[in-house]
């Protein structure tokens, strides 16, 4: 274009766009960092919350993506309905990694749908928080968790309540005096092809395979594959079988699942070994971009709050202990301070095993 | 005005339309495919979307999975034959011989496809399990011992695979039983040949379209079939491509480029046999329906009639009528058990499945999706049948192959395809029902296809071939030539393309969205986390729903078609 001035391109021109595309994602999580504004904390019911309620009720709907069954995300959500009758929920449940994996597709396309995720595995957590996945928002429920069970940094996902799982037998099947007591009695070939176990790769069954292979050594559950386990994929069906003798003893008996099929009749009987039982989290936060942001945080706020841990622990189709400092016992009266629960120490180890896990698992479990 | 006039006088010939919608028929499979086989070409971050690099790593490693397609083709293979020789036989009972009560056999006949392979997988897993099976429990109380039978084996699988299937190759035969003139059967038994031997000799030569047509469909629906394996292989630690597939991008990281190389292998097996299909059907002449006006005739069958009426009631009572009263039973119990107790019945299950919001809609929904699909779909997978039968437009093999596509491809495969290519396109039906629409109208192309396919070429091409030598134009010839003949395959099309659309499970799973979501993810969903016993009791409502909806649907279709029904 005549008389218009032409741009130039000078070393230092050059150097400084460099520096600039250099610092894009830097920049971008500094503009990600700097969303994490200190909200004005109301108090909403009995928990505090960082939204702003009335453009929550506006917003008029809140959008979970879950792991738990149908029932179960029912149930909670019907519980958050009733405190804020003014806002919808609707959800998407899938096994975690399909859960990740819808999620990540669907961001990839730049759609953003969900307000509220919670996954059952830290290492998807890590990952979504890495690709900028989550908002960064401090609740102010989070004065009730110890700093350890929050992401880091802080106020991208918080660890909403704890699963555990110890050995479970059926009493009709296994005399008491073979019942097993210890992790290693699993190994016992008199249970050859009796033993029922996770088929998924990750939540509960990471963290037993993790944690007891420290334990126990990295040969445990390759001793463990000649037992010919058969893989399910939620603890109800492994419960549904070994309540009707289908399998002798399943080995990775959640104390959730162990409870609400005792209470139904089933002739099982829950062992806590003394070594301990592995146990992993979930975790739950507010997405990034969320359709109804701040509904989204005030689902996340009553969650992580003691009258949303109420229904998280006491409805026994969620049944997770709370890990709130000032968490009332569950309803079979005992408090997760009753158990030795087995976390992973080093979470930067436990991620990185992951791979060495899906592919020892899926050759144990004949995939 | 000579434009008005010359608007007036265009027609869209034949070329133009079918192109179009031949085109838009193949673009509605490929562009998910081509999402598919990009996915199977990834070989870097394996949830990466676009992938980050290229090649054919996931084909060569899919050699340590050997073992996992064996296993499928034996249990495919082995349940088509068995659904082959059901559909085959109860087809030639109902629609060629006098059977007693032949009318009501043939309606009861569609209710095993209503009942559904996860719910019959679901109850003969409560049946026939080693341990807790009610036949087993009931033989170890009689003083057995181990078990008498065992349903989670492959021939287990098979054999409830084939018991549902059975009713889809019933559909697709009986259809072109139906059009059949009676006539070249008649003159085989004049000249003197039993009615076995008319059977085969005549019957049977003269539908084989209709029989490999039912062949290759079963056999590919068996490639991709999902619950059965699912339900009743995972307890023995049994897995076929799909229940691996499902295990693959279920767990995580998803290992998507694997599963997709898995799916994507599976079209050569497809391609395989729609290219014996075709070179079958171009071998020989299938025509029945000619010119010459007939009226179908049954075959007098004498007392055979009574041991074809014992098969019918036999396949009845262990696809239908065995499974339902299990599921029925399991639905009000707290813990199933073979052995009644008075402490162990209850109403939970029920009040619980009804209590879940997302089920109530979830069910709407479906219905909803399955009218849409099976009135859009028929005519639809009509014309496509026509123009790849009888067009003898350029390129019609290749649609035929492009639309078998899906076919080859498990559905919940394929809808990962779906999900990539529908995210990305600008029109947002990505999580609404409109994109389950187009997945199900893309996924049972091939189901109507080859119900319509097999009676399209028992028409003599000579019928519309007058009509043009009368003047009538090829749309006219179409609809009121072609179509009035086609009617008994349009039919048996809707029938199945509402209940499959209702019943599906694969590609539904991932396309669902919050606010659009079906029932049968939810009862496959139930199965994994509460109990068999609520699963159950879904199963049961959603069977009901399916059931009541035809039911209005027939009444409304009668009082349409009586006279003053209007």
């Amino acid at each position: 274009m005549p008389g218009s001035p032409k741009p130039q391109v000078t070393r230092r021109t050059f150097l400084q766009a460099g520096a600039a595309l250099a610092a894009l994602p830097i920049l971008g999580s500094t503009r990600s960092a700097s969303s994490q504004t200190a909200a004005k904390v109301t108090k909403v019911l009995d928990f505090s919350t960082g939204a702003d309620l009335a453009k929550a009720e506006q917003e008029g709907e809140v959008i979970y993506y879950g792991h738990d069954g149908e029932a179960a995300i029912a149930v909670l959500l019907e519980a958050f309905r009733k405190d804020f009758p003014k806002i919808k929920t609707s959800y998407v449940r899938l096994q975690t990694g399909a859960l990740y994996a819808k999620i990540t597709a669907e961001r990839s396309a730049n759609r953003y749908l969900v307000d509220v995720l919670q996954l059952s595995d830290i290492s998807p957590a890590i990952d979504f928080q890495k690709k900028g996945g989550y908002e960064q928002y401090a609740s102010p429920e989070y004065a009730g968790y110890k700093a350890e069970h929050q992401s880091s940094p802080a106020g991208y996902y918080g660890w909403g309540g704890v699963s555990f799982a110890g050995i479970s037998y059926n009493r009709t099947k296994v005399k008491p005096e073979q019942a097993p007591k210890t992790w290693k009695d699993i190994l016992n070939p008199s249970y050859k092809d009796g033993i029922s176990a996770k088929l998924a790769t990750s939540g509960m069954q990471h963290a037993q395979w993790y944690t007891l292979r420290k334990l126990y050594g990295n040969d445990f559950w390759q001793e463990f594959a000649k037992q010919r386990p058969k893989g399910f994929d939620a603890r109800a069906q492994l419960f549904d079988r070994l309540s009707k003798g289908d399998d002798r003893m399943c080995v990775l008996a959640e104390y959730a699942g162990y409870t609400l099929f005792a209470e139904k009749g089933a002739d099982i009987e829950f062992v806590a070994p003394p070594d301990g039982l592995p146990a992993t989290a979930f975790f739950i936060g507010v997405v990034n971009r969320a359709p109804h942001p701040e509904a989204a945080k005030l689902f996340v706020d009553w969650a992580l709050s003691k009258r949303g841990q109420n229904v998280y622990q006491n409805q026994k189709i969620l049944l997770y202990g709370s890990l709130r400092t000032d968490a009332g016992p569950m309803p079979t009266g005992k408090r997760l301070s009753d158990f030795k629960l087995l976390f992973p120490t080093d979470w930067n180890d436990y991620v990185a095993s992951h791979p060495v896990f899906v592919k020892e698992w899926n050759s144990i479990m004949g995939l | 005005m000579k434009h008005v006039e010359r608007a007036r006088s265009w027609r869209p010939g034949p070329r133009l339309v079918s192109l179009v919608v031949g085109g838009a028929a193949a673009v509605l499979v490929l562009y998910p495919i081509a999402y598919l086989i990009q996915a199977s070409l990834s070989v870097g971050d394996p949830q990466a979307r676009p992938p980050e690099a290229y090649g054919l790593d996931n084909f060569l490693g899919l050699g340590r999975y050997a073992h996992i397609f064996g296993n499928t083709l034996l249990v495919a293979g082995v349940a088509t034959v068995l659904a082959i020789v059901v559909g085959f036989t109860m087809g030639w009972i109902l629609s060629r011989t006098n059977v007693p009560g032949r009318a009501a056999f043939e309606q009861l006949m569609a209710m095993p496809y209503y009942v559904t392979p996860l719910m019959g997988a679901l109850a003969w897993g409560l049946i026939g399990s080693a341990t807790s099976g009610f036949v087993n429990q009931l033989w170890r109380a009689l003083g057995g011992e181990g078990h008498l039978i065992d349903i989670n084996t492959p021939w287990g699988i098979a054999w409830v695979m084939a018991l549902f299937e059975g009713s889809v190759a019933f559909v697709m035969i009986g259809a072109v039983m139906k059009s059949m003139d009676p006539a070249m059967e008649e003159a085989s038994q004049v000249l003197g040949a039993g009615r076995l031997r008319t059977m085969l000799r005549i019957t049977l030569p003269l539908v084989l379209p209709g029989v490999l047509g039912a062949a290759v469909f079963v056999f590919a629906e068996m490639l991709g079939s999902f619950s059965a394996a699912l339900v009743l292989g995972l307890p023995n630690r049994f897995y076929v491509v799909t229940t691996a597939m499902y295990q693959l991008v279920s767990q995580y990281p998803p290992r998507f480029p694997t599963a997709a190389a898995m799916g994507v292998s599976l079209f050569a097996v497809m391609f395989v046999m729609v290219w014996i299909y075709r070179r079958i059907v171009s071998g020989g002449t299938y025509v029945t329906i000619t010119g010459k006006a007939f009226r179908p005739r049954v075959m007098d069958v004498g007392r055979l009639r009574w041991p074809l009426l014992g098969l019918c009631v036999a396949y009845l009572g262990v696809a239908v009528v065995l499974p339902v009263l299990t599921i029925v039973y399991a639905s009000f119990q707290r813990l199933t058990t073979v052995f009644p107790r008075a402490d162990n019945f209850t109403l939970a299950n029920y009040v619980t499945a009804l209590s879940l919001d997302a089920v109530r809609s979830a069910l709407w929904n479906s219905l909803l999706l399955g009218l849409a699909t099976a009135s859009i779909g028929v005519f639809v997978m009509g014309f496509l049948s026509w123009l790849i039968y009888r067009s003898r437009l350029p390129g019609a093999g290749v649609i035929e192959y492009v639309l078998m596509f899906p076919q080859a491809v498990p559905r919940l495969v394929f809808a990962f395809g779906m999900l990539w290519a529908w995210l990305v396109f600008p029109i947002p039906i990505y999580g609404t029902l409109w994109l389950l629409l187009i997945a199900y109208l893309t996924v049972f192309l091939p189901l109507g296809l080859r119900t319509i396919s097999g009676v399209i070429l028992q028409i003599d091409r000579s019928l519309e071939e007058s009509a043009q030598m009368c003047g009538a134009s090829w749309g006219y010839r179409l609809r009121t030539v072609t179509m009035p003949l086609l009617k008994p395959g349009l039919v048996a099309a809707w029938l199945l393309l509402f209940i499959a659309s209702v019943r599906e499970l694969g590609a539904s799973i991932l396309l669902m969205g919050p606010k659009a979501k079906v029932i049968t993810p939810a009862i496959v969903e139930s199965w994994f986390s509460t109990s068999s016993e609520l699963t159950a009791a879904l199963a049961l409502l959603q069977t009901l729903a399916v059931a009541a909806a035809l039911a209005v649907l027939f009444a409304v279709a009668r009082r349409t078609v009586q006279p003053g029904g209007e």
